[in-house]
């Protein structure tokens, strides 16, 4: 059933593992990276501590991860198991086994400078959890089978709908209500089935994007259909099965919806419901479980495993003593607060630093970076999200002596920064270009030219900043053709000529030598660039630059042609050219353009242009980046074609936070 | 009240008892807060030796391993940097890690820590720039995989750069004020124990050779923003690493910065990592 469950730190660590089934290991190192480290995907900057059921599944070729994480601690819990098995109790194994495991070993993770917690007892525990809760689930597995179909379905959805907005709480709202309106119908037929669909359910939602649609379609064509047939049959027994279940519900919403913000408030309540129904859940049956000893556990007691009778009650003891602290916690909220001494002491600490952040401190302070970084022109959605991260990670934080909430604050949005807008792989432009046209003799590839293309809305300065690598490339004695891809506007033909007209005038002495190849106006432009980059394998070009059309990010019938484009010409880097200027939709722009070259290709870079004209305001990188995961490779600084630059995330990050 | 009253009367009339009390507060208070202080700070005066390398090239098994001592634990992608608090002997009482790694061991003992960074392109600069700044570095362990520098030469090459000129750059400025300890680097070549693995030396040159090559481009590359046209001329020279024009590189040229180079080969899979514990605890 399970392949294999694994519990590591954030350093890398695996602390505890039990494999069924042998896992290539990259399966987890993709999925941490993806996930943590590039943050690729929607929700996925690691919420902490939130239940299994509303982290995103992560797919990898055959199997599907169900995970959950501890930050404070830095540990993650993932169990991986076939896409094609539906283990409707999956999540909640991952959520038990998370809370049993720190509560067990989360003093031992506490202690610096080691790497070693003893926790080799852990596996009777897991043993516990692993039977109970399978055997609990397999009384189910008379489910429908449209439902296993259907999140199916939306697994597809979700692995295929790349990299979807960010979880816009007001926008999808609507929906996800929805769909949890909809779930009693389809799935509620025991608890632990529903479970699992709702947050595929919240997922198919968020998933939805321009190429997906059909498919979307498709699924919620099954969906309703489904609906229906499974209600017909079902209802009865399902009437019965709920009455009395609802009436603890109840309190369980009571609570979630008073600590609710009102932005999320149908989102989370969706979740809050679920969780403490999930914890609820676990309460009534371990109480169950004593007085009818016989139906559920009989199979257990009959075998004459008594020790196990025992490791049940602790289990079920520190379920139930955790769920516990949870409603106490959000219960005794505030009383303690404003009594004298805490705010004199804060105050002393306020100054000398060893202050434990709360989240009063927090958000008033998180609101000020905010501000800021909305100043510097960074758009709402990526300010938002960096200071969510950064308020996560703070919370709970000891400052440092001497350092200020500000300070801690700034320096945390300085390393968050710093991580979105370096690049997984630097790039050393000609350091790539001279592996492709020379490559090392024992590789066994073939020398080729190398192919740029550049692409971009109208106006932006596509054929300047082409000119500009251009110009960079003669310096250095590479030999360019450049293509001239836009066969579309009047005028794009002559404008490039007029640039290689310059450009052979003022590198005649460094040795480049640069000519144009055009096919007039007209033509296909995908066919324009293949056969350029064929004559430039042939004329013995190093690298081929490929100026194209500039269209609006809108314009479904051309961008639908960069599909081809991209097919045809195979270009070595797709870089798209955006500005810097405030008012501009870049980010749509920007979004739009990246997932337009099919499946598996994305663009490489971005040229940032204009920002000369912004001074400090150079948040549009930040969206722009945020927005699609492609790093800012040049950025634009001039006029002249030697203005182009290298883009340096300190020179960025210094800039956005400097105070002016 | 009136107690207030009193008590404020009994404050302002100027006695012993106030003044011994006034005193006190004002000789204390210092001391109490530089305690209190001293006490929250972390204590980070211990040596350390700092572990780098592109991703998956088994830092975190080699940490895991000496740690340990008996094997390395599995391992996953690292997100955040860990150290770990380990001791080497003084008097060769504990001539392996081995033994190290057991608490009683004999001999006398200095502990260090060895800290693991996280290999990942967009992690790792942060880290292992901040920990080079740190006045408690001992040694740097670079480590590569030699079982796939056919693929990932281009990558561990890049990186090494940056740490070898950040290194450059740190006994350069320290020329000006007071000399930094000087700061050696291991390269560990890794996974030996793989058919496909380079021996030491091959590692070597081809890694030479690789960062000559990007050294040159480097060079020729466009300029990073933020660098205005002024200070082309004086930046020059700053960003080129080893001994300045000149034709090839080879780690000895880092000797004119005090920085020794050495590759040794090893395995942590297969437990032979004692060349290079030996040349931590020389460091320490
Ligand atoms: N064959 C072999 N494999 C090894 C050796 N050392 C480590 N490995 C494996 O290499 C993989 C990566 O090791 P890690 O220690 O996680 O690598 P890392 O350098 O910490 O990687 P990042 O944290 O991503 O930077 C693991 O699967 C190890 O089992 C070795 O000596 N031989
Ligand atoms: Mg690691």
């Amino acid at each position: 059933m399970l392949d294999t469950f694994e519990i590591l730190t954030t350093s890398g660590v695996v602390l505890w593992s039990r494999t069924y089934a042998p896992v290539n290991p990259s399966v987890i190192n993709n999925f941490i990276s993806d996930v943590f480290i590039e943050e690729k995907g929607a929700v996925a900057g690691a919420r902490n501590s939130q239940p299994a059921a509303s982290n995103p599944l992560y797919k990898a070729d055959q199997h599907t991860l169900k995970w959950t994480f501890v930050k404070e601690l830095g540990v993650i819990f993932v169990a991986v198991y076939r896409s094609l098995l539906h283990l409707s109790w999956i999540d909640k194994l991952v959520d038990n086994l998370k809370t049993i495991f720190i509560d067990l070993y989360g003093d031992q993770l506490k202690k610096p400078n080691t790497t070693i917690v003893e926790c080799r007892k852990f596996d009777e525990y897991f043993d516990q959890q692993y039977r109970e809760l399978e055997s609990s689930g397999s009384l189910n597995t008379a489910r429908p089978a449209a439902i296993a179909f259907l999140s199916e379905e939306n697994a597809i959805q979700d692995d295929t709908g790349d990299e979807p907005p960010l979880p816009p709480g007001l926008k999808h709202r609507g929906k996800a209500q929805n769909n949890s309106q909809e779930r009693p119908s389809t799935a509620e037929s025991t608890p632990n089935t529903s479970r699992p669909s709702t947050p595929s359910g919240n997922h198919l939602v968020v998933a939805k994007g321009g190429p997906m649609g059909k498919m979307s379609r498709r699924a919620r064509k099954i969906k309703n259909n489904s609906a229906p047939v499974s209600s017909g049959d079902e209802a009865p027994a399902r009437k019965t099965k709920k009455a009395p279940k609802k009436g603890r519900k109840w309190d369980a919403d009571g609570f979630a919806d008073e600590e609710d913000d009102s932005l999320q408030l149908d989102y989370s309540a969706v979740h809050n419901t679920l969780t403490s129904d999930s914890e609820i859940d676990v309460v009534a049956r371990s109480t169950a479980g004593e007085g009818v000893d016989s139906s559920s556990w009989g199979t257990k007691t009959s075998k004459g495993q008594f020790v196990l009778k025992d490791l049940d009650d602790e289990v079920h003891s520190i379920l139930e003593s955790a769920e516990a602290k949870n409603a106490s916690k959000t219960e005794t909220k505030g009383g303690l607060v404003g009594s004298g001494l805490s705010t004199i002491s804060s105050l002393f600490r306020n100054v000398v630093g060893g202050k434990t952040l709360t989240k009063e401190d927090l958000d008033k302070a998180m609101k000020g970076m905010e501000d800021h970084l909305l100043r510097k022109n960074v758009a709402r959605e990526a300010a938002i999200r960096l200071c969510e991260g950064v308020e996560k990670e703070l919370l709970g934080v000891k400052t440092g002596s001497f350092e200020s909430i500000d300070a801690r604050i700034a320096k945390a949005m300085e390393a968050s920064l710093t991580k979105m807008l370096t690049p997984t792989s630097s790039l050393d432009l000609l350091r790539e270009i001279d592996s492709v046209i020379k490559p090392p003799a024992t590789s066994m590839r073939k020398p080729r030219p190398y192919v740029i293309s550049i692409v971009g809305v109208n106006g932006v300065g596509k054929s300047t900043n082409l000119s500009k690598i251009c110009y960079f490339l003669l310096q250095n004695k590479y030999k360019v053709l450049i293509a001239a891809g836009d066969t579309f506007r009047s005028g794009a033909v002559e404008q490039l000529k007029v640039h290689v007209r310059n450009l052979k005038e003022l590198t005649e002495r460094e040795g480049g030598r640069v000519e144009i190849f055009e096919k007039g106006y007209g033509g296909d432009a995908a066919t324009v660039a293949k056969d350029a980059v064929r004559e430039a394998a042939n004329e013995g070009f190093d690298v081929v630059l490929i100026d194209t059309a500039g269209r609006r990010h809108n314009d479904q019938r051309l961008m639908s042609s960069l599909e081809k484009f991209a097919k045809f010409a195979q270009p070595d880097k797709i870089l798209m050219v955006g500005e810097a200027l405030v008012g501009t939709d870049s980010v749509a722009q920007a979004r739009n353009f990246n997932s337009s070259f099919g499946p598996g290709r994305t663009l490489d870079g971005f040229i940032i242009s204009k920002c000369d004209t912004v001074g400090d305001m150079v948040g549009t990188l930040v969206s722009i980046v945020h927005a699609t995961n492609v790093p800012v490779l040049f950025v634009g600084v001039g006029q002249h074609y030697s203005d182009i630059r290298n883009f340096s995330v300190k020179w960025a990050v210094e800039k956005l936070l400097s105070n002016s | 009240m009136e107690v207030l009253k009193q008590f404020l009367e009994y404050l302002l009339t100027p006695s012993t008892e106030v003044f011994i009390i006034g005193a006190l507060i004002i000789f204390l208070l210092p001391v109490i807060v530089h305690f209190y202080i001293v006490q929250t700070t972390p204590y980070t005066s211990l040596p350390s030796i700092l572990l780098v390398g592109p991703p998956a090239a088994g830092k975190t098994s080699l940490l895991t391993l000496l740690e340990r001592g008996d094997s390395a634990a599995a391992t996953h992608t690292s997100q955040i940097p860990q150290s770990v608090e380990l001791t080497v002997s003084d008097d060769h009482g504990a001539t392996t890690f081995r033994e190290a790694a057991r608490i009683d061991a004999p001999g006398s003992h200095r502990k260090f820590l060895l800290v693991d960074t996280p290999g990942h392109g967009k992690l790792r600069n942060q880290h292992a720039m901040t920990h080079i700044a740190s006045n408690t570095l001992r040694g740097i362990v670079y480590m590569v995989d030699a079982a796939s520098l056919d693929d990932g030469l281009a990558d561990a090459a890049s990186f090494l750069y940056d740490v070898l000129l950040a290194l450059q750059k740190r006994t350069g400025a320290g020329k000006t004020s007071k000399a930094p300890t000087a700061i050696h680097v291991l390269i560990a070549a890794n996974k030996l124990d793989l058919f496909t693995a380079l021996p030491a030396s091959l590692v070597r040159s081809n890694l030479e050779a690789e960062l000559g090559r990007i050294r040159q481009s480097r060079s020729k590359g466009l300029l990073d923003s933020g660098v205005g046209v002024d200070d082309i001329g004086s930046e020059e020279q700053d960003d080129w690493l080893g001994q300045y024009g000149s034709e090839k590189f080879s780690f000895g040229q880092m000797r004119e910065f005090d920085i020794e180079v050495d590759v040794i080969g090893g395995s942590v899979l297969d437990g032979k990592v004692d060349k290079w514990w030996d040349w931590i605890s020389d460091r320490i």
